[in-house]
Formats: C-alpha cells, sequence, structure tokens
C-alpha cells in the first residue's frame, strides 16, 4: 500500500501552493506496520519444492518396492548423513528431502535440530556424486523456503558457496535446483541478498540464460533474479543492478507470462527508490515495453507492470514525461476501471502522481481522456481507490491552471467529491476539505465564488462541511471551519483582537527613531 | 505526605468542605487541596479513600478529585516548561498504574465510571510503551466471568480505543493498534462468542439480560474502533463469527429487553444501531472482502425497519438502518438487489412511506415549538430525522430506479389523496404524507437561495400545485389545518423555480394571506415564501416579480408583514422582518406614501427590542430596512433627510446612553447614511456628537471599528472645515484614533481609511503641526511590525499624500525625518512593492503619485536621487502592465487578515447603508497611462534630451515598449 510522506507533503501544500509540485509526488515508502493480511497479489518471497506424487507423500500405499522407498527414523538420519556409508548417506539425504517436501506440516525445524544442515551442504559439494548432491540441494531448498530462521540455519550452514558453485554444475536439474534455493535465499532480505551478490552470484546466474535453457528453468532463473532486485533498507548496489537489467529487460520480452510477471516484479522493485535508481530503469528504454503490458489481459503480467510504471511517475518531472510518452495515459483508463480493487486503487495512485506534475502534464491527462474515469472512480469504485483519486483531484487543483480545474469541475468531479466527505477516513476528509479550499481559490480568481457557494450546497456538500465542524479530528474540523466561515457565513463580523487605550481621547504622540528599512 | 492515618483524616475533611455549599468553607478547602496536591503520596491517599472511606459521599468525592488531578497533571507538558513542573512523582506514577485498574473494577458504578475515566485520560499519555502490562491486566479479567467487573474493562477499553475513529494514520498509531490487535482482538471474539451463548441461557432472565446486552454494545463499539482504520488481519479471517453474530442480533427480539419509555432507546435498539454502523462501516471500507455478507444484512436491515415501530426511541435505529440502505442501493454492483419490482414495492411501502409519516411529536413541535420545527423543516437541520432518512433513501433508489420508484409513488400519493378527499378532518395527515413524497420525489438537488435546482422529470409539479397545493391556500379559512397550509407554503417556496410565473403571481395574494394565519409555522413560511419569490432573478438581472406587478398588493403586503409582527410569538421573528426588508426593495418608490407609519412601527419596535436585544436576524433586517426607509425616501425628496433624523435620533440617544453593545454598529452605519445624505455644511447636532465618538471605551469594540471609522470619514466629507474652525482641539484626538488603528496588525488598514480622509478634507494649515508626528508613526511601524497589507495601505498614502502636496512636500517632509530617507523609501518600499497595490482606485492613485514623483520633484533629476529615476519609472509600468503580485511571506500566512483592505471603507454590514466608491483623482486623472506621457512630454519641454537618455541607458526593453505606445496613444513625444 502506498503511503505518504503526508506531513511534509501537506505543509508545502500550505505555504507555497503548485510551488513545489515535485514534492506532491508520493513515493512507495517502506510500511513498518500493516493491519491487513499479507496482499495476495504480491509476487512471493520463498517456494518449497513440493512433491506431488502420491509415493513420496504416502510411502505406504504399496508400490514403495519399484520405487525403492526407505523410510528412516530421524535417529538413522542423523546416523547416516553424518556415516560414511555414501549409500546410506543418499538415502538418508532423500529420506529428509522426502519429509520436507510434504504437502502439509514439513519438519523444518525438527530437521534442523538434528545439525545435520552443514552435513547436507557438505554433500553439495560431491561432484562425484550427482544424485547425493541433488537430494542434498532440493532439501536445503526447502529448509530455505520457511521463516528467517529457517534460511539462516542454510546459510550458516555454509550452503551459499556451495550453492553458487553448483549453478556451473554439468547436470542441468542440479544447476535449475541450486538456482531455487539461491531464489529462497535472497528472499529473505537485503542482509542474504547482499550476501549472495558479495559472493558473485550474479555472473554464473545470468550465464545459464540462453536461448536453449527450458522454459521450467528460465522460471526459476527469473524467479531468483526478481529476488535479487528486491527488498530495500538497503537497495541492491548499483552494480548488481547494472549487471542484471540487461537480460531482465530480454526476458521482458519471453512468450511465457510467468517469465514476463517476474522480470516485470523485478523491474518494479528496481524502481521503487530513489530517482536516480529510477532513471537507471529510464535509461533502458524499457518503458514502453512495460506500458504495452500494462494492458495485458493476465492479472499476473498486469499487477507489476503497473507497480513499476507507477514507480516511474513518482520520480522527476523528466521521469514522469518519458512514462506519458511511453503511453501509460493512454492505458490508464481501462486500469481505473479494472475488475480488481486492487488494480484501480494503483492505476489511481499513479494519476494522482502524474496530476502532481507540471500544468503541462496536466494538460496531457485532460487531452488523454482521464478526467471521466477519474470521476467514474470516485463516484463508484472501491474504497482504497476513491482514496487515491481523492489525491489525485487534490494535486490537480493544487497544481492545475485555472482553465484545467474548471474543467475538473465541468467534468463533474465536484458531486462524487463531496459525498466522499461521508468517507471513514480522517485523512482523505482532510484532503478533500483542502481540494475543496482549491476550487474556491479558482472560484475567486474567476469572480465566481457566489456560483460555487451554490454548487457545492446544491449537492449536499454544504451539509457534510457543516457537519465535519463537529468532528472529532481537530485538523478535519479547523479545515471544515475554515470553509463555512471564509464562504458560507455571510452577516458574520471577524473577531478582531482589540488593542489599549488610556484615559480621555487618544494621545496622539510620537517618539522619534533612526528608521533602515 | 506520608500514608498515615492522620492524613487520611484530614484529607477526609477538607473532602467534606469541599462540598460544602457556603464559599466562605468551601473555597478555602479547594486551595488547600490544590496546594498539596504536588506532595508526594497524596493521589495515592485519594485512592486509599476513594476504596476505603466509610462514608459513599467521600468515596464518590475522593473519586472525582482523584479523576480531576490526573486530567490536570498527568500529562507532562514539557521539562523546559519552568511553571508547569511534574507534579507527580514517578513513583506515585507506577503505584497508580498498578493499582487503578483492580481499583476500578472492584468499585461501585459511579466510582467506576471515574476511574475508567482517569484510565483512558493516563493511557492517553502512557499506553502503550509506559503502561505494557495494562491491556493484560484488562484481558484477563475476561476470564473472570463477573459481567460487572468485564463491562468495566470493555468501558475503559473503549475509552481508549475510540480515538482510532478518527486519528490520522500513522506509524505510531498502527504500532499501538497492532499491539491492541495482538492482545485483545482474540480474547474480544471469544467474549463476544460466551457473551451471545450467555443471551440464550438467560433469555429469560431480565437483569442478567440487560447486563450481556450492555456487554455486547461496548463490544459492537469496540469493534468498530478497532476495524476502523483498515481491516485487520485477524478480523479478516473471523468475520464468518462477528458477521453471523452480528446478523443473527439484528433479527433478535426479547420481550424482556423491550422498553416501555416511547423517547429513550432502549439497550436492544441501541445495539441494533451500532450493528448497522458496523455494517456500513464494512459496507463502505472493505466491500472487497465484506460483498458475500452484504445481501444477508440488505434484508435484515430491511426486514428490521418493517418491523420497527413509530416511538421516538426507535428514531437512531431507523435513520441509521435506513441509511445504510441509502447507501447500499447506489451502488452499482448491489443494483440487482433492488431491482425486482416487489422488492422496490415492498420497500416503497413498507419502509418509505411509514418513515414519511407526521408523527405525533411533529404535530406537537409544529404546535408548542415551532422555532425548532421551522429549523428542521425549513434549514435543513433535520440530519439524523427519519424523514430525511427516508428521503435520502428516495434519492438513492432514484438513482437507479427513477421511473420505476416514480411510478410506485404516484399510485400511492393518489391513494392517499383520495383517503384525505374522503374526510379532511380525519385524514388530512395523508395529504401531508403525499405533499412530502412528491417534494422528495422531485426535489433531487436543493439550495437556500434558490429552491429546488433539479427536479424529477417524471413528476409533474404544476399539474400537483394547481389542483392539489393552490386548493388548500385558497380556502376562506387561513386557520384550518395548518399543517397543510404550511406543507402548501413550502411546495410554492421550493419549487419556486419550476412553477410557471403566472402561478407564482396568482399564489401572490394568498401567501399574503397567510400571513394573517395565528400559526407561527404557517404566517412564518408566508413571509419566507414572499422573501424568497421577491429575490428570483427574471431576465436582464433584474427581479422575476417586478414593482409593478406588485402595485394593487402593496398596502395590504405592508399591513400584514407589520400585523404579523403583533402576533403571539412572532413580535421578533426574523424571517417576516427579512420580508419586510426584502419588499421595500422590490417596491422602491411606491412604499413612499406608507413611510410615516412604517417608521414609526419600526423605531417602536426598535425601541422595544433594544431593552434586551436577543435576534440578531431581526435586528440586522430591522436595520436595514431603516436603511431602505431611507434611501428610498430621501432619493426621490432630500429634504426628508430631516424627518428621518427626527424620528431615529432619540432612539439612538437612548441606545448610545444605554450602551447597547449589539446595536451602536448599526447606528453608526445609519447616521453615516443620514449625514451623506446632507447636501451642505454638517448640521449642529451631528457636531455636539463629535467628541463622543472619539472616546477610547468606544474603540476598544472591534465590532465598532469599521462602522466608526466609516461616519468619521462621513464627518470629515461633510465637516472638515467645521471641524477645523470649530473643533481644532479634537485633532488631537482624531489623529491618537489614527494612531490607535494603524498600531493594531489587524485594523491598520482602517487607520489608513481615516488618514487619508483627513489629508483628502482637512484644510492643510489646520494640519500642519503634525504631518511630520504621521509619517514618523508609519515609518515606525514600518520598521517594527512591517505586514504586507500595512505596505499596501502605506503606499496608497504616501501617494495619495503626493497628489494633494505635491512630490517636492513629500520628498521634503521624507528628508526632513531623517537624511536621505526619501531615497531609503523609493528604493526599499515604493520600488519592490508597488506590484502589490490591489484595487482599481488604489493602483490609479499610486499611479498617479509616482508621476508626480517622476516629473515634478527636482531632486529626483539632480542629486543621487535620480539613479532612482528609472527604476521608479519600470515599477509605474510594471504596475500598469504585470499581474498583480499577491504572493504573501511564509510568516504571515496565519495572521488574522480581515479580507483585502481597499481605499474605501470595505465594511458594509449593511448592505442598504452602503456607500458608493470614492476616487479621489477621478476628476484630476482619467487614463493614468496617458497622464504618464503628458506629464513626461512636459518634464522633457523642461529639461530637453535629458529624460530620453535616461530612458535609453537602463529601462528595460519591454518597459520601453510599453511606454512608447503610451506616448504614442497620448500623440506626444519626448525631447
Amino acid at each position: 500500500m502506498p503511503v505518504v510522506n503526508e506531513h511534509s507533503v501537506r505543509m508545502k501544500k500550505f505555504k507555497n501552493k503548485g510551488k513545489d509540485a515535485a514534492t506532491l509526488r508520493r513515493q512507495r515508502v517502506e510500511v513498518n506496520i500493516e493491519l491487513r493480511k499479507a496482499k495476495k497479489d504480491e509476487q512471493i518471497l520463498k517456494r518449497r519444492s513440493i512433491s506431488f506424487s502420491l509415493m513420496d507423500e504416502s510411502p505406504s500405499l504399496g508400490e514403495e518396492k519399484r520405487n525403492e522407498i526407505i523410510q528412516l527414523s530421524l535417529e538413522e538420519i542423523v546416523e547416516a548423513v553424518n556415516g560414511s556409508n555414501t549409500e546410506l548417506q543418499l538415502q538418508a539425504t532423500q529420506a529428509t528431502r522426502r519429509m520436507l517436501s510434504r504437502q502439509k506440516n514439513p519438519p523444518i525445524s525438527q530437521i534442523i535440530e538434528l545439525g545435520i544442515i552443514p552435513r547436507l551442504a557438505e554433500f553439495l559439494t560431491r561432484a562425484d556424486n550427482a544424485p547425493l548432491q541433488f537430494e542434498a540441494a532440493w532439501a536445503l531448498t526447502n529448509i530455505a523456503s520457511g521463516t528467517s530462521d529457517h534460511t539462516k540455519a542454510v546459510v550458516e550452514g555454509g550452503a551459499i558457496p556451495a550453492f553458487i558453485s553448483l549453478l556451473s554444475s554439468p547436470h542441468m536439474h542440479i544447476s535449475e535446483q541450486a538456482v531455487w534455493a539461491l531464489g529462497n535465499i535472497a528472499g529473505d532480505g537485503p542482509l542474504y541478498r547482499d550476501a549472495l551478490i558479495n559472493c558473485n552470484v550474479i555472473p554464473p546466474l545470468l550465464a545459464l540464460v540462453s536461448p536453449v535453457t527450458p522454459v521450467g528453468f528460465l522460471r526459476n532463473i527469473t524467479w531468483t533474479l526478481s529476488n535479487l532486485c528486491r527488498n530495500k533498507n538497503p537497495c541492491p548496489p548499483l552494480d548488481a543492478v547494472k549487471k542484471m537489467l540487461p537480460v531482465l529487460i530480454c526476458l521482458m520480452e519471453h512468450e511465457d507470462k510467468e517469465i514476463i510477471s517476474d522480470s516485470c516484479w523485478a523491474v518494479s522493485y528496481l524502481t521503487d527508490g530513489s530517482n536516480d535508481r529510477i532513471q537507471i530503469v529510464v535509461d533502458t528504454g524499457i518503458l514502453p515495453r512495460l506500458v504495452e503490458l500494462m494492458a495485458s489481459l493476465e492479472l499476473i503480467i498486469v499487477t507489476p507492470a503497473l507497480r513499476a510504471i507507477g514507480n516511474v511517475v513518482t520520480g522527476t518531472d523528466e521521469q514522469t514525461q518519458a512514462a506519458i510518452d511511453a503511453g501509460v495515459l493512454a492505458v490508464l483508463p481501462h486500469l481505473l476501471q479494472h475488475a480488481k480493487p486492487t488494480i484501480q486503487k494503483e492505476a489511481a495512485w499513479a494519476l494522482s502522481n502524474i496530476a502532481a506534475g507540471p500544468c503541462r502534464q496536466i494538460q496531457q491527462l485532460i487531452t488523454c481522456g482521464l478526467l471521466p474515469p477519474l470521476v467514474e472512480l470516485l463516484d463508484k469504485g472501491d474504497f482504497k481507490a476513491q482514496k487515491e483519486a481523492v489525491w489525485a483531484v487534490a494535486n490537480f487543483t493544487t497544481g492545475g491552471t485555472v482553465e484545467q480545474v474548471v474543467e475538473l469541475v465541468q467534468a463533474g468531479v465536484l458531486k462524487p467529491l463531496l459525498n466522499l466527505l461521508l468517507a471513514k477516513d480522517s485523512k482523505t476528509i482532510l484532503v478533500i476539505l483542502d481540494t475543496i479550499s482549491n476550487f474556491f481559490l479558482t472560484a475567486e480568481k474567476l469572480g465566481e465564488t457566489e456560483r460555487l457557494c451554490l454548487l457545492v450546497e446544491e449537492l449536499d456538500g454544504l451539509e457534510k462541511i457543516e457537519a465535519l465542524q463537529i468532528h472529532e479530528n481537530n485538523m478535519v474540523y479547523r479545515a471544515a471551519l475554515n470553509i463555512i466561515e471564509r464562504y458560507f457565513s455571510g452577516e458574520e463580523n471577524p473577531d478582531l483582537e482589540p488593542g489599549t487605550g488610556q484615559d480621555g481621547l487618544y494621545d496622539f504622540s510620537v517618539e522619534k527613531h533612526n528608521f533602515d528599512f | 505526605m506520608e500514608l498515615s492515618d492522620a492524613n487520611l483524616q484530614t484529607l477526609t475533611e477538607y473532602l467534606k468542605k469541599t462540598l460544602d455549599p457556603d464559599p466562605a468553607i468551601r473555597r478555602p478547602a479547594e486551595k488547600f487541596l490544590e496546594s498539596v496536591e504536588g506532595s508526594q503520596n497524596y493521589p495515592l491517599l485519594l485512592l486509599t479513600l476513594l476504596e476505603k472511606s466509610q462514608e459513599n459521599v467521600i468515596k464518590v468525592c475522593a473519586s472525582v478529585t482523584f479523576k480531576n488531578y490526573i486530567k490536570r497533571n498527568w500529562r507532562i507538558v514539557g521539562i523546559l516548561v519552568e511553571d508547569e513542573p511534574n507534579k507527580i512523582c514517578e513513583s506515585d506514577r507506577i503505584a497508580i498504574k498498578a493499582n487503578i485498574v483492580p481499583l476500578m473494577l472492584s468499585s461501585p458504578e459511579q466510582i467506576q465510571k471515574q476511574l475508567s475515566d482517569a484510565i483512558s485520560i493516563i493511557g492517553r499519555e502512557d499506553f502503550p510503551q509506559k503502561w505494557p502490562d495494562l491491556l493484560t491486566e484488562m484481558v484477563n479479567r475476561f476470564q473472570s466471568g463477573d459481567f460487572h467487573v468485564i463491562n468495566g474493562v470493555l468501558r475503559t477499553a473503549h475509552s481508549l480505543f475510540k480515538r482510532y475513529r478518527h486519528e490520522f494514520k500513522s506509524n505510531e498509531l498502527w504500532t499501538e493498534i497492532k499491539l491492541v490487535l495482538d492482545a485483545f482482538a482474540l480474547p474480544l471474539t471469544n467474549l463476544f462468542k460466551a457473551t451471545i451463548e450467555l443471551c440464550s441461557t438467560h433469555a429469560n432472565d431480565a437483569s442478567a439480560l440487560k447486563v450481556l446486552f450492555s456487554s455486547l454494545i461496548l463490544i459492537a463499539k469496540l469493534f468498530y474502533s478497532l476495524n476502523f482504520q483498515d481491516l485487520p488481519e485477524f478480523f479478516e479471517d473471523n468475520m464468518e463469527t462477528w458477521m453471523t453474530n452480528f446478523h443473527s442480533l439484528l433479527t433478535l427480539d426479547n420481550k424482556l429487553l423491550q422498553t416501555d419509555d416511547e423517547e429513550e432507546a432502549g439497550l436492544l435498539e441501541l445495539l441494533k444501531s451500532q450493528i448497522c454502523d458496523n455494517a456500513a462501516l464494512y459496507a463502505q471500507k472493505y466491500d472487497e472482502e465484506f460483498q458475500p455478507y452484504l445481501p444477508r444484512f440488505v434484508t435484515a436491515i430491511w426486514n428490521l425497519l418493517v418491523t420497527t415501530g413509530q416511538e421516538v426511541k426507535y428514531d437512531l435505529l431507523v435513520s441509521n438502518a435506513i441509511q445504510f440502505l441509502a447507501s447500499v442501493c447506489e451502488r452499482p454492483h448491489y443494483k440487482h438487489l433492488f431491482e425486482d419490482q416487489n422488492t422496490l414495492t415492498s420497500i416503497c411501502e413498507k419502509v418509505i412511506v411509514p418513515n414519511m409519516e407526521f408523527r405525533a411529536a411533529d404535530e406537537e413541535a409544529f404546535e408548542d415549538n415551532s422555532e425548532e420545527y421551522i429549523r428542521r423543516d425549513l434549514e435543513g437541520s433535520d440530519i439524523d430525522t427519519r424523514r430525511r432518512a427516508a428521503c435520502d433513501l428516495v434519492r438513492g433508489l432514484c438513482k437507479f430506479f427513477e421511473g420505476p420508484v416514480t411510478g410506485i409513488f404516484s399510485g400511492y400519493v393518489n391513494s392517499m389523496l383520495q383517503e384525505y378527499a374522503k374526510n379532511p378532518s380525519v385524514n388530512w395527515k395523508h395529504k401531508d404524507a403525499a405533499i412530502y413524497l412528491v417534494t422528495s420525489l422531485a426535489s433531487k438537488a436543493q439550495t437556500q437561495k434558490h429552491g429546488i435546482t433539479q427536479a424529477n422529470e417524471l413528476v409533474n409539479l404544476t399539474e400537483f400545485f394547481v389542483n392539489h397545493i393552490q386548493p388548500d391556500l385558497k380556502s376562506a379559512s387561513v386557520n384550518e389545518f395548518p399543517v397543510l397550509k404550511a406543507d402548501g407554503i413550502k411546495y410554492i417556496m421550493i419549487f419556486r423555480n419550476q412553477v410557471p410565473k403566472e402561478q407564482l403571481l396568482v399564489s401572490i395574494p394568498l401567501l399574503i394571506n397567510h400571513l394573517q394565519a395565528e400559526s407561527i409555522v404557517v404566517h412564518t413560511y408566508a413571509a419566507h415564501a414572499l422573501e424568497r419569490l421577491f429575490t428570483m432573478r427574471g431576465t436582464n438581472n433584474t427581479t422575476l416579480i417586478t414593482a409593478g406587478e406588485m402595485a394593487p398588493f402593496v398596502e395590504v403586503l405592508l399591513t400584514n408583514l407589520f400585523k404579523a409582527l403583533t402576533l403571539p410569538g412572532s413580535s421578533e421573528n426574523e424571517y417576516i422582518m427579512k420580508a419586510i426588508m426584502r419588499s421595500f426593495s422590490l417596491l422602491q418608490e411606491s412604499i413612499i406614501p406608507y413611510i410615516p407609519s412604517v417608521i414609526t412601527q419600526l423605531t417602536q419596535k426598535l425601541l422595544a427590542v433594544s431593552k434586551n436585544p436577543s435576534k440578531p436576524h431581526f435586528n440586522h433586517y430591522m436595520f436595514e430596512s431603516i436603511c431602505l426607509s431611507i434611501r428610498i425616501t430621501c432619493k426621490a425628496n432630500p429634504d426628508a433627510v430631516g424627518s428621518f433624523e427626527e424620528a431615529l435620533f432619540m432612539v439612538f440617544t437612548e441606545i448610545l446612553q444605554n450602551d447597547v453593545q449589539e446595536f451602536i454598529p448599526y447606528v453608526f452605519q445609519v447616521m453615516s447614511l443620514l449625514l451623506e445624505m446632507h447636501k451642505n455644511e454638517i448640521p449642529s447636532s451631528y457636531m455636539a456628537l463629535f467628541p463622543h465618538l472619539l472616546q477610547p471605551v468606544l474603540w476598544e469594540r472591534t465590532g465598532n471599528i469599521p462602522p466608526l471609522v466609516r461616519l468619521l470619514q462621513a464627518y470629515l466629507e461633510r465637516g472638515a472645515n467645521t471641524i477645523a474652525s470649530a473643533a481644532a482641539d479634537k485633532i488631537p484626538g482624531l489623529l491618537g484614533v489614527f494612531q490607535k488603528l494603524i498600531a493594531s496588525k489587524a485594523n491598520d488598514h482602517q487607520g489608513f481609511y481615516l488618514l487619508n480622509s483627513i489629508i483628502e478634507h482637512m484644510p492643510p494649515e489646520s494640519v500642519d503641526q503634525y504631518r511630520k508626528q504621521i509619517f514618523i508613526l508609519l515609518f515606525q511601524r514600518l520598521q517594527n511590525s512591517k505586514t504586507t497589507k500595512f505596505i499596501k495601505s502605506f503606499l496608497v498614502f504616501i501617494n495619495l499624500y503626493c497628489i494633494k502636496y505635491g512630490a517636492l512636500a513629500l520628498q521634503e517632509i521624507f528628508d526632513s525625518i531623517q537624511p536621505k530617507m526619501f531615497g531609503m523609501v523609493l528604493e526599499k518600499i515604493i520600488i519592490p512593492e508597488i506590484q502589490k497595490v490591489s484595487g482599481q482606485v488604489e493602483k490609479k492613485i499610486c499611479a498617479v503619485g509616482i508621476t508626480k514623483i517622476l516629473t515634478e520633484c527636482p531632486p529626483m533629476m539632480d542629486t543621487e536621487y535620480t539613479k532612482l529615476w528609472t527604476p521608479l519609472l519600470q515599477a509605474l509600468i510594471g504596475l500598469f502592465e504585470l499581474p498583480e503580485d499577491d504572493t504573501i511571506p511564509d510568516e504571515e500566512h496565519f495572521i488574522d487578515i480581515e479580507d483585502t483592505p481597499g481605499y474605501q471603507t470595505a465594511f458594509s454590514q449593511l448592505a442598504f447603508a452602503g456607500k458608493k466608491e470614492h476616487d479621489p483623482v477621478g476628476q484630476m486623472v482619467n487614463n493614468p497611462r496617458i497622464h504618464l506621457a503628458q506629464s513626461l512630454h512636459k518634464l522633457s519641454t523642461a529639461c530637453p534630451g535629458r529624460v530620453p537618455s535616461m530612458l535609453s541607458t537602463s529601462l528595460n526593453a519591454e518597459a520601453l515598449q510599453y511606454l512608447q505606445g503610451y506616448l504614442q496613444a497620448a500623440s506626444v513625444t519626448l525631447l
């Protein structure tokens, strides 16, 4: 959810209306606190490799003889893994892997507690025993897919260098497994991500990408790359980003939708940061492709592509212009009306940031027909999207010219905007009240204050603003009071501070001073 | 203070004394307590007393004292604030927090409430960081099974959490909420389930049910607070539990919980009402997640409405429930829940129509509390009423189903009208409902000023008007069926823009006739309707209804309006007075024959209400009416001003002598108007008053300042010579007023209005000795607290001075105050700031003044000031050509500024006492650009070659181009 550096933004608005539009842009700031469920449309951080075969899961079904599945107790596993019999090592590792691949409740913690991880990591280096390497890699992949503590156990078991070496394994299924494991480790957070980068994971990983790489493998590589781009505080090192970007851009041209999706996610992470990071992406010339992908019918592609473009338009005016030149304004109208509320919301967020730009960009927004869908969204959209739409209108009225604001009113924005004064969200109400003040400032310039007053009253806005004068939130009630006093109370005198006087008539006298202005 | 029995005893005695009715005993005791409250253990002594005292009254008193003590002292404002030291020592704080929760829970309800308040005050400061175990302590009590204790916990939780409903999202807030959710959400959910279980096991035990339902209400409120900011993961996962139970509670009824009270809402109503709020919250904010549950709630709430009675105690529930339906039915994806014809019919029939009925309570208000009735019905302060909610639902449904809904209601309207026709005296309420229904169906948008501005095209408003409204108003008796008369008049009022003019004209005598109705509502509505009709605009910006069309009715209109003011309950009826004002303004000279009687009645009224002014609007319109009488009469016959003075001055004197503060600003305005009507020298009656107007006490009241300045300006315009000759000793007092005003950032522009009038009208010799002082004063203010408003006024003033006394005089007086002063003002003030001057007259004064400085001030040509000549010219051209500079420095943003100051007194509280715009340079200079060109030409003739060379050296190209344009237009060239 985009969170805003709202306070400073608002102060800017109070003091220098329209003078510093760039700061109206609202970055996607890291949210420390979330009350909601983790979002379903986010990209998956870590994945476990699950065995879907019945035999793997229920070895008692009777076909085990053919597959020679052997069940071992935990004690037997420890003994075998630590022993020197390669056959037993393989059996034990396989048994471990199988347990970890159960669909439900894999015993990750128990396995860690056995203390066999360093040993499994060691198995990764057994170039002479590919089956053992593979089973160990798989088992460790699944352990790394758990909580941060689980991943930590794998890393501390010394698996990173081993996995990186395995990327160059002659056996494709082993190097694929290594890619997967590294993806899980990278997905844990910036610390391990950078640990991998420092161990030089990128060159061998990128070397795996070739025209003949099978799609399934390529999916894994893309996903791991995206995790290497992911997370902030700090962002991934710039030289790593520069190495990965050209490959990601090629991957974005692939025909497989999952590969496209994950490469878009990667780019969305890379654009989620300071303007110089956005610039690196813009410089690749990828924006037109991203915009094209925003128009895709696949939700898993639209979501990250929109996310990436949404991030780009939080940047400088020039970066935003690059997104506009890439055609974002032609695609946004459809996304504002998308069936998924989260897409509506992201699209409105992007729109709000474009509306925060200079008036020539606002003009493009008008020319490209964004006002009708914006008004529509404000009227009928999901609440999350309506909130963003309110910001879009607020930014528009802050930076727009008189003519542009008039056009916004003519598009019918007032009715749905005023209706949202009933929203159960203090911030949204406050932003609307500020926007109403902006409309009045415009009306004053045109000498149309009276007409706007009537319009606001007609649309039942006046009684809503009046009701807000008893709102519990101080800023809301003061903003409402201010509008009422300024525009809707014809017969009141301003209450001014009295001075002090002396007895009798006032005494007119002055002392001379030295003046210097 | 130690925790000793002796101290407890002393404290008990003092607490007892604080309850004494005798202030001589009470006050010292209160003082004493305040003096010791900084001592260690003081709060603990109070807690001990409220727990252990033998006397109940001391327990309660200690608990109240404790709460107030916490309220005053718990919050540590800031370590650096010396006069607000931390009065509660750390060990007391810890002890209070350790003991207060169990103490609260074991106390009787009266004391529990005080302690619960105290906890929430402490919690606001300390929770969660400095009071980490509060939540666990509270949650543990849920296990107690004692609902007295549980309700105490819930109430405290509610007062701690309710701020989540209105605060802005922040990391800090959300961290707290998350912490609360982690500790509280699951126990609350379990408590909710357990309480519902208990409700069914105790379904036959009235007293147990009451306690349990109080818990449920608090739980439902907590649900609202905890779910307000965003949908918490926990509640999303447990939505099934909560919503299923909420839903079944909505449909629950239990005879034991029904109350006999008709007015006060019972527990069941309060709970259901809160559940409606909860459902509305989810429907608005979490639609995606709530969608599966919503249809069930729509049905339940609709059934609830169908089965809920007409009693007042259900009002909040019913209006909440209807508002829920209204908000859902206009969402596109829920349209299908309503679109079935049977559903619509049933909603119309069973929800809307019953809630539009005129109830006994409405009838009571109509008769006995008409003021409140009018406010609700006319001014729309009916937001929480059933009628209003029903109206909103009609409008909501019309968004998608205008045709069908109109059709269904047409049927109802017809059948209700038929019922009425059968037996009007019994069934008049049916007609009332029919009219209300038509009104709510037809009105799509409405304003006070214009009535309905958008109507439903499917309703034939004129036909309904002619067939059903006019007949009622034409009936012989104005007092029969007053509610229907009021309905009919209101109909005219709100549909005045839809009903054709000829029908309005037919209605006017009917409305005039109803001014005589005994019912306050009816004659008030009649007056209001007339007033509204008279403000309607026709073509060419004239009134729709003309004075000519009103000619036959003038006498009866005025008679009935003034008679209506004598009806019981309407002696200060603002609607009638406003109608009088509007009638005068419309009828203009046709009221002149009635003025003698009118002004007598108005002055009598004025005299009567000045004893105790209580209706500000009434008073305002009364003074407006007086102003109109004066203007209209004196326009036709200027000599009539004397007879007005004769009629009014006696009352005015009384108002001034008795210091009727509310009226004094009005009196000054009327006097200004009268004085301005005089063509000759100021009458002596005014001069006698002059010294009194300079009394500081009058200037201390801010409301007096604008009208008094205006009045003094009128004195100066008409009587400057008289003042100079007969009241010269008052000139310092007059300037003292100016000095007083200039000292205030808020009033300085008023000071300038006065000063400008002094400079413009007083004979120069009479103010000669003060001129230097005036400038010193202005420079001081400029030095000490410069504001944009001050600079604007200052610039206008010095230029006016320059026009009046000449540019050389201006330069000389500046430089006599301090060497090189003139250059400093030019360089630091005039040149950089002139662009800020606003207003046509103000800009013109500055243009002419600066032109004089450029062309009639020799030092500008041949001293060190010469270097400022071109920049000054450039600034002047900028004033002509550049847009106004309306930037205001940051620090000034929050100063309280009256609207932009103009050269003229902008104060026009009485619209009809208004003053014409005055242009002191109007005759001298018509076009200031041409004037500049001509003046430059003259200058260049006097010193050939100088001007073109100054222009060519430093005037920028654009300005030069503009200047050439002026020269061309003036057909002159520079030598």
